[in-house]
């Protein structure tokens, strides 16, 4: 079973998707919680915080990945665990700039050449591949999504391509999940 | 209480004013009206007369401006108002602002939205000038 959780900021998406996911997991199953935040400054250890006031007590074991999730996909194939993954926009950020950010001369010589599309493409394989053997080595997996697609603004040409790929991120996640919902004010609406 | 979410310009006034047969007198706007009108305007109400807050995401944001904390609104709205239809833009569905203060408003929004939808008896998204019931 494959679920996608949509929703915008503060929508109460992550409750939700961890209430999904504790209800689907069955005892003797682990339960994996893939935390994909990079921890930046105070703000970001404070929402983190919140997210794991939010786990405890639910069983989870938190994992640390940023990005590459093929590798975890090859370290849980032998388990057959259940998953939720939080969140896919910082996946493809992470996969798109987070090199970038932790050495900002890589940022500010990648910027100032001439870039194709293609960098982007190349991400979006690279996320589809390793999504499908996520989900191929586990048991139940329920990946958190962000709406980050309706405030009408035109931002850079690096801003607009990130939201495009995890927009082609988002139809392919819905594609193959089983049930997507939208969360929206914390009610659950299942669109699939 | 009724909660009704959308994004801006989608005609959530026009649909609630529609469905609920109301006219303009009983609709406060916190586009243009703050807290204390609201406050003042309350008094002297009777408590089960309908009324609509507008905006109420604008409220939220003065709130922040003025370093109080929005989550307080709650109890004052639902102990002051036994028929009110709150609307609020749904403000979370984009890029993360860079603007800390911007960051917090869209989060906290959302949080009282989830608040607001809780307590709720009914809950209508708008879109396109179409309700879809969600509670």
């Amino acid at each position: 079973m494959m679920i996608l959780v949509y929703g915008g900021s503060g929508s109460g998406k992550s409750a939700f998707a961890e209430k999904k996911i504790t209800e689907l997991n069955k005892s003797g199953i682990p339960l994996y919680y893939l935390a994909t935040m990079q921890v930046y400054d105070a703000e970001d250890e404070e929402r983190i915080k919140r997210h794991r006031m939010q786990r405890a007590g639910k069983g989870f074991t938190t994992i640390e990945q940023p990005k590459d999730l093929g590798n975890i996909a090859l370290e849980l194939r032998e388990a057959k665990s259940d998953i939720l993954l939080e969140c896919m926009s910082n996946v493809v950020a992470n996969e798109m700039f987070s090199d970038a950010i932790s050495d900002p001369s890589i940022y500010d010589k990648k910027v100032s050449e001439e870039k194709s599309f293609d960098k982007y493409e190349g991400v979006f394989n690279k996320i589809k591949d390793e999504i499908i053997k996520l989900k191929d080595s586990c048991n139940n997996l329920i990946i958190v999504s962000n709406n980050v697609f309706e405030d009408g603004n035109i931002y850079d040409d690096e801003t607009m391509k990130y939201i495009k790929t995890l927009g082609d991120i988002n139809v392919f996640l819905a594609e193959i999940s089983d049930e997507v919902w939208e969360v929206v004010a914390g009610i659950p609406v299942r669109i699939k | 209480m009724i909660l009704v979410i959308g994004g801006y310009a989608q005609g959530k006034l026009e649909y609630v004013k529609e469905k609920y047969q109301t006219g303009g007198d009983d609709i406060f706007d916190f586009e243009v009206e703050d807290i204390a009108e609201l406050e003042r305007y309350s008094d002297g109400l009777f408590s089960d007369r309908q009324i609509i807050l507008n905006n109420i995401n604008s409220l939220i944001k003065k709130e922040l401006d003025d370093g109080k904390d929005p989550e307080e609104l709650l109890g004052n709205i639902l102990s002051k108002f036994n028929n009110v239809i709150i609307i609020t833009d749904e403000v979370g569905n984009g890029i993360v602002p860079i603007d800390k203060n911007e960051r917090i408003y869209r989060e906290k929004t959302g949080r009282f939205q989830c608040m607001l939808a809780q307590n709720a008896d009914e809950v209508i998204r708008v879109t396109c000038g179409v309700g879809q019931r969600i509670k």
